[in-house]
């Protein structure tokens, strides 16, 4: 009944015999999801490294007071392309890679809903980046008002050239916006419509529920951030009034704009790794997700009390009374799906039989940054204590703590994890933990003493600073040289093991997903016979098979 | 959803060949998801301009008294009416009356286009512009915004029509039609909301 | 459970918390010296947060270092551990104790703000809403006479101060345990009004005059930095308040009304104009800072360190 056969499915596949060895596919206008993923996942990390070029350039300047490696110019223009490069260009897109390759295989599917859409939707992505890399060429150089872009700091156009920085920093961000939209219609509709039998809603990887729930805050915010970025567009560009206070306008409503989506969009970020570590602790605990369910909807949860916090971020910028405190409460509630989750990964851990492979490492790792992120934005959201902090290094230092700590550690889990499937070779083991220790202690390094920094009232954004920072200065800068550095090893390890790694079983983990029933890597269009699902997804330590067709033995050729 | 387990095997058969065939669906599924992300651009604009007109100390341009309500009434009662004209058109298709169809469809096209002639009448005769303060940059920019969907929505309609010529070409269903004709209403829905907030909140 | 089990984690709790009392109190070392009234309101609410969130932090990597270390697997143990799926009591619990700490933490903030904008600057803050405004204006008028209002005025990059007779300056004087009254205004961009010694910021948003007020409660001298980022120079834009004994004040105001104004140092403008006198600019164009202010009080060079 559910035997159907492979090419009457789907035309727009490649169906070239033995495709998956052939690298040149990465480079051409693929539609298999896989190829897409990969193609997402590299991308995006080369334009990790640009940004963590930056943000090393950065460092080297405020490792001493003064403002005298670069020019101030440059140092404002550097903050803003890190900040923009490392969201638009990295988080999201590896994310949404990391989600292409790998939810139509846990659910079942043989590809995205809209294949075409798919593979659209990833070439704007360097199309992205070369639209921001060429401000550096144009008079002016690259905007210079940080990624917020706030007016009317960024309507100043000092050049007076219609074609300035500031404009293609909007262009890039309202393209990587069209991106973003046609990926979470596809997502949204591929976990939606596209799940294998038996796949029913609380049988689907909690990856799957942060997935979807991450997606549904593109769709609800990205359009609030369009609107926002189209009129301040206008204003730059023709000398509307819309933010300009010059002329009437309100900048304040900018910043709701701008926040009402670029908060919730951290959650569209750390969602996905959420997902990660609820796939990578079960594994190397042996035992099941602890309240798999509370997980899952916990996530749908954080969706919807995300759409409710942006004011957070305006405490100080003139807002009044009682919005300071719905908000204030608003934004503590996100501590409570959370702490559930990280309570349930915890008890999950606890009492199993722990592997500390690479990918747990990292898991491990990043869940601890990540309570610890969790505490400060606690700190954050606290009305008094936030008017104190606000706009300085303290800031600075919890948001790298959730977009370093938690997001790229479980990053790197996810691709040491999925690594043996995507490529069907085995990692470095060795060099995989060097990775960790380099990353782990590099990000604490880095971004502890900004705590300090910020309780001390250094603000953000600064190219010079009063000579009583230094100390903890220099210790952030230390540790951003050694982030820098970690990246070797594990550049080292994927390209050398890609080449000639060992071979990679299909199932290296002993784990269970649908993933891990097919080959590594996996055949064009997934499943040769699609899978009746007929348990729930993290069945550890019961014996019970996942599926009614497909069995570990199969993907063994 | 433990309950969907007993009939789960049953709808397992119908459920997979349904699934992996069913690409309109997913279309107009993927369609539907995203016209509802497409909406919060125009909630947006909305927000905006209720938070605008109530914070801004001189609303209106020097000069300007208001809005003419008159002539844009007539253009909304048009394209409101149009989105059941189009109903009707998809009626016929339903039908299989292709003519029936055209006809209708050919009648919403001229409705949608007697509206954006009517707005380009009146941003013509206008004393203010793009640039005259709050007031002039949200009128032109949520007219001009929602202009450009009915423009958009002309275009479909005009590929759909041109496309039912084509022999053949709703064996496959007609998901091209419903969206276009989903597209129409929420073009319709938005305006409705826009001539409240800029003509009748004056 | 057995009793062993009990008095373990008993014991766990009793260190746990002697930790993050500890913590708390170590807290106020973290936090420049309060120099005002409202900082010791912060500060405290901030120590609270510190041994709270302490007890969290170290009771999850606790538990997740002790799992690393006891939990793990033999090498060439395959099995898997035991098939717990969830416990249902536990759950409950730890979704009633995240929520229970939330409205506490949020109430004890709240109470903390109370407190502030009682006596502090917390609501003074409004939105110019028409129709609003009367309902506002009432308690406005209670709280401020403009006559003793300081304008503290922002722009790129430099901060100026005219006090109620007219003196101006580039340093923020003001007495010590006296309630002040600020204007805040900006000339061009969003800037920021920061002291950290007082705990207190906020936003200047041009074209319009934000009322702003505090009790500073310590004499010294004590950085005033922008808070917003404004710009190429927004790190320069930084000078000092002094806060001094009533007679210090007057006497200061005395002797700074009698000078003629000057030009006083500005770092924005200095650094803007050594660039332009090399040949080779390192950096891209910029917004031109604007003149450096011409007060009754200067800052020189010496007094000025970015």
């Amino acid at each position: 009944m559910t035997n159907v056969p492979v090419e009457t499915l789907n035309e727009t596949q490649q169906p070239v015999p033995g495709a998956p060895n052939n690298w040149r596919r990465f480079f051409s206008f693929s539609t298999d999801h896989k190829v897409i993923g990969i193609q997402y996942i590299v991308t995006s990390f080369f334009f990790f490294l640009v940004g963590g070029l930056f943000a090393m350039i950065m460092r080297g300047e405020l490792i001493t007071p003064e403002a005298d490696l670069i020019d101030r110019t440059v140092y404002n223009a550097l903050f803003t392309m890190h900040g923009t490069v490392m969201l638009f260009l990295w988080t999201f897109p590896v994310l949404v890679g990391l989600a292409n390759y790998l939810v139509p295989l846990m659910i079942g599917a043989r590809d995205m809903a809209f294949p075409r859409l798919n593979a659209a939707a990833f070439w704007m992505v360097p199309v992205v980046g070369i639209l921001l890399m060429s401000s550096f060429l144009v008079p002016g150089g690259p905007s210079q008002s940080g990624w917020w872009a706030y007016p009317p700091n960024s309507i100043q156009n000092p050049t007076g050239n219609l074609i300035n920085g500031q404009v293609l920093w909007l262009l890039a961000v309202a393209l990587s916006g069209v991106s973003s939209i046609m990926g979470a219609v596809n997502f949204v509709t591929t976990i939606a419509r596209m799940r294998a039998p038996g796949m029913t809603l609380f049988r689907m990887p909690a990856f799957v529920w942060a997935v979807l729930s991450a997606q549904l805050i593109q769709l609800y915010g990205l359009p609030a951030l369009t609107a926002g970025a189209v009129m301040l567009l206008f204003d730059i560009t023709v000398g509307t009034s819309f933010f300009n206070p010059e002329t009437g306008g309100n900048p304040v409503l900018y910043q709701h704009f701008f926040w009402f989506y670029s908060h919730p969009a951290v959650y569209v970020i750390i969602l996905p790794v959420f997902g990660i570590f609820s796939e990578v602790f079960p594994t190397f605990a042996r035992k099941p997700l602890f309240g798999y369910r509370v997980v899952a909807v916990s996530s749908i949860l954080i969706t919807f009390v995300s759409s409710l916090v942006w004011v957070h971020h305006m405490f100080a910028s003139y807002t009044p009374g009682w919005m300071r405190i719905l908000f204030m409460v608003t934004s503590m509630c996100v501590a409570v799906p959370t702490g559930v989750k990280v309570f349930a990964w915890v008890a999950t851990i606890w009492g199993g039989k722990l592997r500390l492979d690479t990918p747990m490492l990292f898991a491990l790792g990043g869940l601890v940054m990540f309570v610890f992120s969790g505490i400060t934005g606690i700190m954050l959201a606290s009305v008094p204590v936030d008017i104190h902090v606000n706009n300085t290094y303290f800031v600075v230092g919890h948001f790298h703590y959730v977009i370093y700590g938690a997001t790229v550690l479980g990053v790197y889990a996810a691709i040491y994890y999925w690594f043996p499937k995507m490529t069907g070779k085995m990692y470095y083991e060795g060099l995989g933990k060097l990775h960790f220790w380099l990353t782990f202690i590099g990000a604490n390094l880095n971004f502890f003493p900004m705590h300090p920094l910020g309780l001390q009232g250094m603000p953000r954004r600064v190219a010079s600073y009063d000579p009583e920072f230094a100390f903890w200065n220099v210790l952030a800068s230390l540790g951003a040289f050694l982030l820098g550095m970690s990246t070797l090893p594990f550049i080292l390890n994927m390209v050398s093991s890609w080449i000639q790694g060992k071979p990679a079983p299909a199932n290296p983990w002993r784990a269970i997903g649908l993933e891990w029933l097919v080959a590594s890597p996996p055949p064009v269009e997934n499943f040769e016979e699609l899978p009746i699902v007929t348990a729930p997804p993290y069945g550890y330590g019961s014996n019970e098979p996942l599926t009614e067709n497909l069995s570990p033995s199969n993907a063994a050729n | 959803m433990e309950s969907s387990l007993e009939t789960q095997t049953v709808s397992v058969a119908s459920h997979a060949v349904e699934h992996e065939h069913d690409e309109a669906g997913n279309s107009k599924f993927g369609f539907i998801v995203f016209l509802l992300s497409e909406s919060v651009v125009f909630l947006s604009f909305f927000g905006g301009y209720i938070i605008l007109k109530t914070t801004t100390a001189d609303w209106l341009p020097p000069g300007v008294t208001g809005l003419d309500t008159q002539e844009p009434l007539i253009n909304t009662i048009v394209l409101v009416s149009s989105s059941f004209v189009i109903y009707v058109a998809e009626r016929f298709l339903h039908k299989e009356n292709l003519w029936g169809f055209r006809a209708f469809w050919l009648v919403t096209m001229a409705m949608g286009t007697f509206f954006l002639v009517g707005q380009a009448r009146e941003w013509a005769g206008l004393p203010f512009g793009f640039t005259s303060g709050v007031f002039g940059g949200l009128f032109y920019l949520l007219t001009g915004f929602h202009g450009l969907h009915v423009a958009t929505g002309i275009l479909l309609q005009t590929i759909m029509l041109g496309r039912s010529f084509l022999p053949g070409n709703y064996d496959k269903g007609s998901f091209g039609v419903e969206a276009t004709s989903l597209f129409w209403h929420f073009v319709d829905v938005i305006w409705i909301i826009l001539f409240v907030l800029i003509y009748l909140w004056q | 459970m057995n009793i062993r089990l009990i008095l373990n984690l008993l014991l766990a709790t009793i260190v746990l918390a002697a930790i993050s009392v500890w913590m708390g109190q170590q807290s106020y070392a973290w936090l420049p010296p309060q120099a005002a009234a409202e900082s010791k309101m912060v500060d405290d609410l901030f120590s609270f947060l510190v041994a709270l969130g302490s007890f969290i932090f170290f009771g999850v990597t606790g538990a997740i270092i002790y799992s690393i270390l006891f939990h793990r697997a033999s090498k060439y143990d395959y099995s898997d551990g035991p098939p717990i799926e969830g416990n249902v009591t536990l759950e409950i619990v730890w979704t009633a104790i995240p929520i229970l700490l939330v409205f506490w933490i949020a109430g004890i903030s709240y109470q903390t703000y109370e407190r502030m904008a009682t006596h502090g600057p917390m609501e003074i803050v409004h939105l110019h809403v028409p129709g609003m405004e009367e309902a506002y204006a009432v308690a406005i008028e209670d709280t401020i006479d403009p006559d003793e209002s300081i304008e503290v005025r922002a722009r790129q990059w430099a901060w100026e101060f005219r006090y109620p007779d007219g003196v101006t300056s580039t340093e923020l004087h003001l007495p010590v345990n006296q309630r002040v009254h600020l204007n805040l205004i900006s000339e061009d961009v969003i800037h920021g009004f920061y002291v950290p010694a007082f705990r207190l910021k906020q936003d200047i948003i041009p074209d319009r005059t934000i009322d702003f007020e505090f009790t500073p409660v310590r004499e010294g001298r004590y950085r005033l930095r922008d808070s917003q980022y404004s710009g190429t120079y927004f790190a320069t834009m930084q000078t000092d308040v002094v806060v001094e004994s009533e007679d210090a004040y007057e006497s200061w105001l005395a002797d700074a009304s009698g000078h003629p104004p000057a030009e006083s140092f500005n770092q924005a403008a200095d650094e803007y104009y050594q660039a332009s006198q090399k040949s080779v600019i390192p950096g891209w164009k910029t917004i031109a800072p604007a003149p450096a202010p011409i007060v009754n009080y200067p800052t020189s060079i010496k007094d000025s360190q970015s």
